[in-house]
């Protein structure tokens, strides 16, 4: 294996924290593409904030990019598609132009066609501007470790509450940190088969939302679950969203969690390459 | 190296602009040439070079005329500086017939063809039409850029960008009217939910020169400073530069090539009748898509039979807001197509339907029957008109009817075959059109624009010029009626058809610029391995 330069946006966020682990684990040189320098060890730090204009000497002896940064909340709809949508697209394009090798970029299982999330539209349109210009796309599932963050760290919480929301059609694909991290690592090592392509992460059984809960909880078991009608509780968070009242779970998650995605793409793709994910299910008892 | 190019429409143009550079290459064009009348071109160097105050208002009337719709609701053929020259027969409209609704004037004689009336709509096509196309988005790329360079090009950086990239850097477009101006904002508020339906919004990407624009109000019939790229204006440079020996008058017959690969081209010099012969090392037919089928089908004995063509079918769909516009005029505005409607179905922008919307401007008011435009309705017919804005889009191929091209043998020796337009059938073609009016009907609140129920028309067949396909090319070209990445139909290997005429299939986004970019690698690559 050779090691490489590897620039990451986000290196501070969880799953670009993971990753920033892994490729220094491999002895790859990371660059962290961050906002603040990150506090973990890294090789290199450059200041990037997405959404603002992208310096000419970023890239400078990078050949790979990892683009894992994401802004989630906080602003209206419109300046977080500036900041995610455009800032990628201006990201991605300054990359491909500074001759940096392989872009990879970190979308979500959030993003397929059809989606009404806008954080899965957001994903997408970025989607269109990083296969246009050759580059590697990995939708990851919902990650998952020791301490996960994101949806997988809000769900972990409500794992902890004494009586479970059950919603009738939330199934979710899931995939481990490490192995998410190893499947990135795979697709910048066989970039030139796999660049061009959206690879969706996880693991091909998707799982029910109570199995996802118990998994996830300290104790990997299962709790008495209440089915919830979905309409009223999504009602209830724009309610909430529209009063500014501050809540943990927004109604996009919400949609993106009764409304996901039925396939994962790429998987013939990543099993020539080798790459597996371990499933939820062996962590859960009944 | 002796290189006859036949047209002077896009494609030609396109690959003139390719060979420019190419010192040992001595281009001879060989085109009808038709011009716009003298008296309207002396009329339009007068208002060219004085201030709109002080134009003479003959001069304006003559240059500005409107075309008068032949039914209600349908769009009347464009015009341009009032003349029908684009469209005049001479010659080469001889012996073309079409069927019912059918498009009888499907080539043009005109200096510069069609791209003297068209909308200078410019983008490229989505990856996703590449799927089933034998070279990428990427092997045109450094074409389309090239094109982008050489001709004017302004838009807008905005969402169409993720399925259309910019490829260079425009020119900032005209100011925008009242009503474009409203849905581009109500769009980037309610973008979410206008997306959710697969439709994105943004701006027109035109073949203008945006900058210099005077806003006169007369794009749509011919703007007096010629902001607005015609092909006959790459032409004239390359003739300024004397890079090409253009022969107007001329109508190609017939082509042939010997053992050798050495291409004589046989013409006929219209105004004379004479014949006369052209020899050359290669030859680049961009006559237009059913020009240049005509005459290849002539050349290679293709008669006798019926020719497909891939249509990408044109429809008109109103829309009406609730909001009107404070004012009814094109004084002082813009009046090309201004902003874009991408409806997708599919994530790579193949399955996807492009409407092109225009503000108000006086062909809409003429296209009415008089008892709506004069007397008690008249204002009652100004209410609407405010709050109108006309959609005009078009379907891909695989979904639109195609158009069926009946060859006939010639009636003498050198001469072009008898062709008549006749229209195919597509069962996917009003399923596709629903989808698309439903999803836009979806957006409609979001965007203060609600289309028109049950006004929804499509244009006859080959209405649209945006067809072609005769002969695609392939990979590995088989039969036929196909062609190599170089545009050559076998027999053939000095002969390059350069237009749409190989193109695999028409999608449903602006088409143009696909066929320059296109021409300009076909005579870059050919020239490369001579």
């Amino acid at each position: 294996m050779n090691t490489s330069r590897v620039a990451i946006t986000g290196a501070t966020g969880y799953l670009g924290s993971v990753l920033s682990d892994h490729f220094s684990s491999r002895g790859d040189e990371v660059v962290a593409l961050t906002r603040r320098p990150p506090e973990r060890a890294v090789s290199d730090w450059r200041h990037f904030e997405l959404g603002r204009p992208v310096g000419g000497t970023i890239f400078q002896d990078v050949n790979t990019v990892i683009h894992a940064a994401w802004a989630l909340s906080g602003k209206d709809t419109s300046q977080l598609w500036r900041e995610n949508v455009i800032g990628s697209r201006r990201l991605i394009e300054a990359a491909v132009t500074a001759g940096v090798q392989k872009v990879v970029f970190v979308s979500s299982m959030s993003a397929y066609f059809g989606t009404r999330q806008t954080y899965g539209l957001m994903k997408l349109a970025v989607e269109r501007t990083a296969l246009d210009l050759g580059c590697a796309v990995v939708r990851p599932g919902l990650v998952y470790g020791e301490s996960p963050g994101g949806m997988a760290g809000t769900l972990r919480k409500i794992s902890r509450l004494p009586l479970w929301p059950r919603f009738k059609s939330a199934k979710l694909f899931l995939a481990h940190e490490d192995d998410v991290a190893q499947a990135i690592a795979r697709v910048v090592e066989h970039y030139d088969e796999l660049s061009g392509e959206v690879m969706g992460l996880a693991n091909p059984q998707s799982v029910d939302l109570p199995s996802i809960l118990a998994g996830l909880s300290p104790e990997h078991k299962r709790r008495l679950s209440l089915p919830v009608p979905a309409v009223p509780v999504m009602a209830t968070l724009r309610l909430l969203e529209g009063a500014g009242v501050p809540f943990p779970f927004r109604s996009d998650s919400l949609l993106g969690l009764i409304e996901s995605a039925d396939l994962l793409p790429g998987q013939e793709r990543l099993v020539q390459q080798g790459v597996e994910f371990r499933s939820l299910g062996g962590a859960v008892r009944d | 190296m002796d290189i006859v190019i036949v047209g002077s429409g896009p494609s030609a143009a396109a690959s003139a602009l390719a060979l420019e550079r190419v010192r040992e290459a001595t281009i001879t064009v060989l085109d009808l040439g038709t011009q716009l009348e003298s008296g309207r071109q002396a009329a339009l160097t007068a208002m060219a070079n004085t201030s709109p105050d002080r134009w003479r208002a003959e001069d304006l009337d003559l240059v500005s005329s409107v075309p008068k719709a032949n039914s209600f609701g349908r769009i009347p053929t464009k015009q341009i500086y009032g003349s029908n020259f684009v469209f005049e027969n001479s010659g080469q409209l001889d012996d073309v017939d079409a069927d019912g609704e059918a498009n009888r004037l499907v080539v043009s004689g005109a200096y510069g063809g069609f791209s003297n009336t068209w909308g200078a709509q410019l983008m490229p096509y989505s990856t996703g039409t590449f799927r089933t196309w034998p070279i990428s988005r990427q092997n045109l790329e450094p074409h389309y850029r090239e094109i982008l360079r050489q001709i004017p090009y302004s838009g807008e950086s905005d969402d169409l960008e993720e399925t259309f990239p910019l490829m260079g850097t425009p020119d900032h477009l005209p100011k925008v009217t009242h009503r474009t101006s409203s849905v581009l904002q109500r769009y980037e508020r309610r973008r979410i939910a206008v997306r959710r339906h697969g439709v994105t919004v943004g701006h027109a990407r035109l073949a203008l020169n945006g900058s210099a624009c005077r806003r006169l109000g007369l794009c749509m019939t011919g703007c007096p400073d010629q902001l607005i790229y015609s092909a006959s204006q790459s032409f004239d440079q390359l003739r300024a530069r004397k890079r090409v020996d253009y022969r107007s008058g001329m109508r190609v017959d017939r082509i042939e090539e010997d053992a050798a690969g050495r291409v004589s081209v046989h013409a006929t010099e219209v105004s004379t009748g004479q014949r006369r012969a052209f020899s050359a090392d290669r030859v680049l037919i961009g006559a237009g898509a059913i020009g240049t089928t005509r005459i290849v089908a002539g050349s290679l004995g293709l008669t006798d039979r019926s020719i497909m063509l891939a249509e990408s079918i044109q429809f008109m769909t109103p829309f009406l807001s609730r909001r009107p516009v404070p004012e009814l005029t094109q004084d002082g505005e813009f009046t090309l197509n201004q902003f874009n409607l991408f409806v997708t179905f599919d994530s790579d922008g193949k399955e996807a339907a492009l409407v092109h919307c225009y503000p108000y401007n006086d062909i809409m008011l003429a296209s009415l029957p008089g008892f709506l435009t004069s007397g008690p309705l008249s204002a009652v017919t100004r209410t609407g008109l405010r709050r109108l804005t006309v959609g005009l889009g078009y379907l891909p191929s695989w979904a639109s009817p195609p158009v069926e091209l009946r060859i006939g043998r010639a009636k003498a020796d050198d001469s072009l075959p008898p062709i008549q337009v006749t229209s195919g059938e597509n069962e996917a073609t009003k399923p596709m059109l629903n989808r698309v009016i439903q999803q836009l009907r979806r957006c409609g609140r979001a965007l203060d624009l609600y289309p028109i129920p049950g006004q929804t028309k499509l244009s006859g067949p080959a209405k649209s010029y945006h067809y072609g396909g005769s002969f695609p090319m392939q990979a590995k070209p088989f039969g036929e009626f196909s062609s190599d990445l170089l545009g050559r139909v076998g027999p053939w290997r000095n002969v390059h058809l350069v237009d749409a005429s190989v193109f695999p299939t028409v999608a449903a986004t602006t088409f143009t610029l696909t066929i320059m970019a296109n021409a300009h690698r076909i005579a870059t690559e050919a020239l490369r391995g001579s």
